[in-house]
């Protein structure tokens, strides 16, 4: 068995790599590449939270559906290998300044409150909670959820299509009237 | 501080994930390309479902909690993914190109 601290040192380091690589990658490939990396360590991650359904369900979800969506979608358009494009230097580097600042007052806050206020209000809220809710209880709702919100999905597909087959119609039509017209 | 390092604890989860949120953040802000802003974005989202699973496991005995708003922050992020990408494929159908900068100048 792999120590704790060696599990989350490593899972951490590759998941930050991965998250680096999603916005640095030169081509976009390896981009969404990273993307499914990074779904497939934080799943990893979450079993050492004992999240394992969780972990499972981002897999499946994100790692397998979302990423080959993406990936086709990207196939079929041919900007499988569309360059980096990033923005001016200047704004690059107040960006990035924005982004250290808020991390600093980030860890201060963790620094300062954390072991007084917050995790009061937390222990607050889950003692209140906790003897409530019933994990076991929701499964069958939520599946029912999950499937009510896939089966709009497909409705407002073909919807969609249905409005660019009228589009293309119409369009025809146009073209149409023009050429008679002249 | 070396004792700190070894054992691992909420405050370990957390600086992952504002590490995590951070990256986000920074791609959101610098990307010109659409696609690579919806994926900062997703970024973004693991880093929140990290601290609620971190939370869940740490402050709440039956995890109960952190791991229905987890299931439910990550099914609304992946709907909202895919419909976005659908968005920019038909902004890429009208335009031919998905570059924040250039679609600002042509409505311009």
């Amino acid at each position: 068995m792999i120590p704790e601290v060696l599990y989350f040192y490593v899972l951490s380091i590759l998941m930050i790599i991965s998250a680096a690589s999603i916005i640095a990658a030169p081509k976009m490939y390896l981009s969404v590449g990273s993307l499914f990396l990074l779904i497939c360590f934080s799943s990893l991650l979450y079993l050492n939270l004992n999240a394992g359904y969780i972990a499972l369900f981002q897999f499946l979800l994100c790692g397998l559906c979302l990423f080959v969506y993406i990936f086709l979608l990207l196939k079929k358009i041919g900007r499988l290998n569309l360059r980096l494009k990033l923005v001016s230097k200047i704004k690059i580097i107040y960006s990035a300044s924005a982004v250290l600042l808020l991390s600093c007052l980030c860890c201060l806050f963790f620094k300062e409150e954390f072991t007084n206020s917050l995790f009061d209000i937390f222990n607050f809220v889950t003692v209140k909670t906790s003897d409530v809710v019933d994990f076991g209880a929701h499964i069958l709702p939520l599946h029912l959820i999950f499937i009510l919100v896939l089966i709009s999905a497909v409705v407002i597909r073909v919807f969609l299509l249905s409005l660019d087959r009228k589009e293309q119609i119409l369009s025809e039509k146009s073209v149409k009237e023009h050429t008679n017209s002249d | 501080m070396i004792n700190n390092i070894f054992n691992i604890g909420l405050m370990h989860y957390l600086i992952l994930s504002l590490i995590l949120f951070s990256i986000g953040l920074f791609g959101v802000l610098i990307s010109r390309n659409l696609l690579r802003i919806v994926m900062s974005i997703f970024v973004i989202t693991i880093s929140v479902v990290i601290n609620f699973l971190v939370f869940g496991c740490y402050c709440d005995s039956s995890l109960d909690n952190a791991n229905i708003i987890s299931i439910f922050v990550l099914l609304i992020t992946t709907l909202q993914t895919i419909i976005a990408v659908v968005i920019l494929y038909k902004i890429y159908k009208t335009n031919e190109f998905l570059d924040s900068e250039k679609i600002k100048d042509k409505e311009n």
